[in-house]
């Protein structure tokens, strides 16, 4: 190799050094396991609980409905308890996980998930007392905005197949908003995904796509199941492209033989 | 114009950089990164706490003890300067 060959090979690597930041950063912007483990517990649980109490609700008016009043009564009072059970434990998840151990809860599966990779974290936006305070409140307003339109279209003020179009009014802002106040840079631009395939969504029902629920009892899910899997789909990506990003990181890092032990 | 040793060594300097583009990283994340051994990370990172780039920060994470780094100003500002005089010789090397 000449001098000239020998130079160029080194600008080159000192050129891949500078990308360094940049890949630790994008590292740890898209450690999405975490988030990802918590919505399916979140999930799992939800469908537990709905499942458990349906069923038994379903088997106390089934009791009521044959006049079998002790299946009735035994349905209702099993019901109470189950949720009795459930409101204790998620009383004690609070309390152990809530308030000032907020975050406490995350930051043992995030270090469970990532035990052999260890930790890398980007800065986390300030938290306020008036920042607090406005996410509640866009929380709630959102929550009101969700029960607002499934009542319209229950009403007849808004159809079905609009509902999940016109829930993208105000989904969409409320996702980029809450991404730009709230969570970057924590979370990365690929977040945005999400926002992007809801109004994909919406668009594609528009031009008359039926992906859509047509019925009172499941046009709710016209909303939910697009704002769940499309909830799911950047925080998938985001982990697959931490992985990319870990390995053009070790790529330049990774020391061997005696550059790694010398001084 | 005289480049930093303390940084220019290839172990630190990945270091340095590493931490440049986060908040802060733990021992184990280095390690797994560099590719290092334990005592060899702890005694570059022992340089860099000495010479005031890298500042410790010692935590508990549940029951378990945590070591986070973290690059101070003096780090940031050694490392921008480092860059500077790289590029500086590079261009010099070019022109001769």
């Amino acid at each position: 190799m000449n001098s000239k060959q020998h130079n160029k090979s080194q600008d080159q690597d000192t050129e891949k050094l500078k990308e360094i930041p940049k890949w630790v950063r994008k590292y740890a912007q898209n450690r999405t396991l975490t988030i990802i483990v918590l919505m399916a517990m979140i999930c799992l649980f939800s469908m537990f609980v709905a499942a458990l109490v349906g069923f038994l609700l379903a088997l106390a008016i089934a009791g009521f409905k044959k006049g079998n009043m002790i299946l009735g009564c035994v349905g209702i009072a099993v019901s109470v308890a189950v949720l009795a059970t459930i409101s204790i434990f998620l009383i004690i998840i609070f309390s152990k996980f809530g308030g000032k151990n907020r975050g406490l809860l995350d930051q043992r599966i995030d270090k469970w998930i990532y035990r052999k990779e260890g930790t890398a974290t980007v800065p986390v936006p300030k938290s306020s007392k008036k920042k607090i305070c406005l996410e509640i409140l866009s929380g709630v307003i959102f929550f009101i905005c969700i029960f607002a339109s499934w009542h319209l279209a229950i009403k007849g003020y808004i159809a079905y197949k609009y509902l999940q179009p016109v829930s993208a009014l105000y989904i969409v802002p409320f996702v980029v908003c809450g991404w730009y106040f709230w969570k970057s840079p924590r979370m990365g631009p690929i977040y945005l995904l999400y926002p992007i395939l809801y109004a994909g969504h919406a668009i594609l029902i528009v031009a008359g796509v039926p992906i859509f629920f047509t019925t009172e009892n499941f046009c709710i899910f016209s909303i939910c199941l697009p704002m769940l899997g499309y909830g799911f789909l950047p925080f998938i990506i985001g982990h697959i492209y931490s992985r990319y990003a870990l390995k053009k990181l070790k790529g330049i890092t990774h020391l061997e033989g005696d550059t790694a032990n010398g001084d | 114009m005289e480049i930093d040793k303390i940084i220019h060594e290839p172990a630190r300097l990945r270091i340095m950089m590493i931490l440049s583009g986060v908040e802060q990283a733990d021992f184990n994340f280095l390690l797994t990164t560099l590719g290092l051994t334990r005592g060899n990370l702890s005694r570059h990172v022992e340089k860099l706490e000495s010479a005031g780039y890298l500042k410790v920060k010692k935590s508990f994470k549940g029951k378990v003890p945590n070591t986070g780094y973290e690059l101070t100003q003096k780090g940031s500002r050694a490392l921008t300067q480092y860059w500077e005089d790289v590029d500086a010789i590079r261009q010099l090397g070019q022109s001769l």
